[in-house]
């Protein structure tokens, strides 16, 4: 058999790690150093050291799009880490119908976001279905306003993104279900084991593996918050921009022609950081759990 | 067991080093230079040769005969030259406009509104029209050219007016009926038009309504504010009387004169809600009345027209010229021929309730007399606003500072901020973000 050129694995992936270099490792770069200059959208601009870093600390909204998005992380991710599994374990057995309800459960994950916000927000209006409910059955007297308070806003885009991915995940979790074995739930039964803990002795560590993942998955995509606040908040982010994210500040600086490219960059890079910083701390977490 | 050096070696700092530099020739940093935009074009340059002509949403039945027409008239008139006509979409002009600019392809001649010929020329990339059309104050009007020229780049002008528009006042003639508002009577300032809201507001019980918009800039304007200091460096509108009709508004938003959903992400607009019928007042250009036969036949006969609230706004429509065009004589011919007198009224004719920015024709006494329709009037309170209408947008407000101003409004009218507060904090964050 004729052995390969040593070339011939570079060759291979090259495709791969030219896609790689070009779409992400190069731009990641261009932020950092763009983060040390004012480049505007058209304007070249000149280098001005960390100044881009202390004006962020200035930027009154800045603490309010840390706290937003990290709020929408730490809810959305045991949610959906641990809703989609018990949903799994419901639509697992095989029972009538139960096809048709994972194609149920599994729809708005085909659904368009920007779609689906949209109902959301024709639902949550002041003049909206749920407001227009809950009075008619006599549950509010006052309009309850999802679309203009802080934390009403806030709720409302976290359940819009739970319910959104519940299907996904719950996908991921009927897959690693198949790979526990049906003995170890036969030997706990056996053993006296109620279905509370053969789910916690049997069932969980069986999909760690897959709770590791979908926790990661679930936090880069929490930090990356953007559709769900813009639609149902609008481009101000909410009243008094209030309901915005750091994803939005990031859009909001460096839209226009006269877009703060330098600026951007610099919220970019602060994005990643916070990002890596939970990624690392559920890594350890998983590490700690094998 | 050998140690493993902490920190860098020589090659990794080299490589580093090495990538930065690569990445920083990449990214554009470093000064632009506009030796371009101040050369002087040879008026006696033979006229030959090919350039793009690029328009901005005027590419349907109504217009593209005029630019056909106009641009074969020109060719006929300058044989060897062709003039490529294109036309961008009406969404999203602005980021077309700047991946042109950045790539290079910005048109030879370009139609552009004076927010985005500032951008543009910041950097460099129009012409300077006052050096090279030395008729520029004589054959236009002044407010259109004024529009083109900008206090942070000196006494040039960038832009050519081409057409002007303002906003009148449309009212829903049934709904003011219905609600016991005279539509013989309508209102006439800001203080006029909370006073018929209120009335609609009772006589209807809370289901109609008159107001439909939150305050912007030109409101402030109109509240007798100046937005900028005389020096043109700093914003401050943060005044007694700004914050005054910001109250106003924010009462008005209380009692429920206004839809409450103007400040959420449903608000369509108070003009999708005039067309809806669900407000009886809405602003819209003196076409207004015209496009509504098309789009909306049974609201048209109810449309009254009456001139703008307090001071109108004015929108001009230039034509610029690309200072990196590689043929810049015939650009500049173009550009001239476009915005000439007879193809500027040519042009207006096919869109009423427009001016030509053409000095000769602006005032042409022909605008004021209306046939005697709703149309007709729209058409004159439109050229009467005009004499007096104020572009109220400073071309160093970005909307970044917009969204600022929106967000601080809105905060005053629910009530989390004092007016005086909102604005306080719209004026520090304008200022800034100007220094950005």
């Amino acid at each position: 058999m004729k052995a390969h050129r040593w070339y011939t694995p570079w060759l291979l992936t090259a495709p791969a790690l030219i896609w790689l270099a070009v779409f992400s490792l190069w731009p990641a770069l261009n932020t950092g150093v763009l983060s040390f200059t004012n480049v505007h959208t058209l304007s070249g601009g000149q280098f001005i050291g960390v100044r881009n870093y202390v004006l962020m600390w200035q930027d009154p909204q800045l603490r309010d799009a840390i706290l937003n998005t990290v709020i929408f992380m730490v809810v959305c991710v045991p949610l959906l880490t641990f809703l989609p599994l018990l949903l799994a374990l419901l639509v697992q057995r095989t029972l009538p119908f139960m096809g048709f309800f994972r194609t149920v459960f599994y729809f708005p994950v085909i659904a368009s976001a920007v779609v689906v916000a949209l109902i959301w927000q024709w639902l949550l209006d002041d003049r909206g279905l749920v407001n227009g409910l809950g009075r008619q059955a006599g549950l509010i007297h006052h309009t309850l306003p999802f679309l203009t308070d802080r934390w009403l806003l806030l709720s409302s885009a976290i359940a819009l993104t739970v319910w959104k991915g519940l299907g996904y995940y719950m996908v991921l979790y009927l897959s690693a279900l198949g790979n526990v074995r049906r003995e170890l739930h036969e030997a706990a039964a056996v053993d006296g084991a109620g279905t509370v803990r053969r789910f916690c002795s049997v069932t969980v560590p069986g999909v760690r593996g897959t709770m590791a993942l979908v926790s990661v998955l679930i936090a880069v995509n929490a930090m990356r918050v953007f559709t769900e606040l813009y639609v149902l908040g609008g481009r101000t982010g909410g009243v008094g921009g209030q309901d915005v994210s750091l994803v939005m500040l990031i859009q909001q600086a460096a839209s226009g022609s006269d877009g703060r490219i330098g600026y951007a960059s610099a919220l970019s890079v602060l994005l990643f950081v916070l990002t890596v910083g939970p990624l690392l701390l559920l890594a350890r977490w998983n590490r700690r759990t094998d | 067991m050998p140690r493993v050096r902490a920190g860098f070696t020589p090659a990794a700092v080299a490589a580093i080093a090495a990538i930065t530099t690569v990445a920083l020739s990449g990214c554009g940093v470093g000064g632009t230079s506009s030796d371009a935009a101040k050369q002087s074009v040879a008026a006696d340059a033979p006229l030959k040769g090919t350039i793009t002509f690029q328009t901005w949403s005027l590419k349907n039945d109504k217009f593209t005969p005029y630019f056909t027409g106009l641009v074969q008239d020109f060719e006929t008139r300058h044989p060897g030259t062709t003039i490529n006509w294109i036309d961008q979409p009406g969404d999203g002009y602005t980021d077309k406009v700047t991946s042109q600019v950045t790539s290079g392809s910005l048109p030879d001649v370009v139609n552009l509104p004076p927010d985005i010929a500032h951008s543009v020329a910041k950097v460099g990339g129009l012409l300077d029209l006052t050096k090279n059309v030395p008729t520029l104050a004589q054959d236009y009007v002044h407010s259109g050219v004024a529009a083109y020229g900008y206090a942070d780049l000196g006494a040039d002008s960038y832009g050519l007016p081409w057409y002007l528009g303002t906003d009148i006042s449309l009212w829903n003639k049934a709904m003011l009926q219905r609600d016991g508002l005279d539509p013989a009577h309508l209102p006439k300032t800001f203080d006029d038009l909370l006073a018929q809201a209120k009335v609609m507001h009772d006589r209807s019980g809370g289901k109609d309504y008159l107001m439909s918009r939150p305050p912007g800039l030109s409101d402030i304007v109109n509240s007798g504010t100046a937005l900028m200091t005389s020096d043109g460096k700093k914003f401050a509108f943060n005044t007694p009387g700004a914050a005054a009709m910001l109250d106003k508004y924010t009462a008005a938003y209380a009692a429920g004169y206004l839809p409450s959903d103007v400040l959420t992400s449903t608000y369509e607009g108070n003009s999708a809600l005039f067309n809806k019928q669900e407000v009886a007042w809405t602003t819209g250009g003196g076409n207004y009345i015209q496009s509504t036969q098309q789009t909306n036949p049974s609201l048209t006969p109810l449309i009254v027209p009456s001139p703008a609230l307090d001071t109108a706004p004015l929108y001009v429509q230039g034509v610029s010229v690309a200072a990196k065009s590689k043929n810049l004589p015939l650009a500049l011919a173009f550009a001239e021929f476009v915005t000439d007198d007879t193809n500027q009224v040519n042009f207006v004719k096919l869109a009423p309730g427009y001016l030509p920015g053409s000095a000769a024709s602006a005032n042409n006494p022909a605008y004021s007399k209306s046939d005697g329709t709703a149309q007709g009037d729209a058409s004159v309170f439109a050229y009467q606003d005009m004499q007096k209408a104020v572009n109220f947008t400073p071309p160093v407000w970005t909307d970044a500072m917009n969204t600022v101003l929106n967000q601080q409004i809105a905060l005053a009218m629910t009530g989390k901020e004092s007016a005086k507060q909102a604005l306080d904090n719209a004026v520090n964050r304008a200022d800034q973000l100007l220094d950005q």
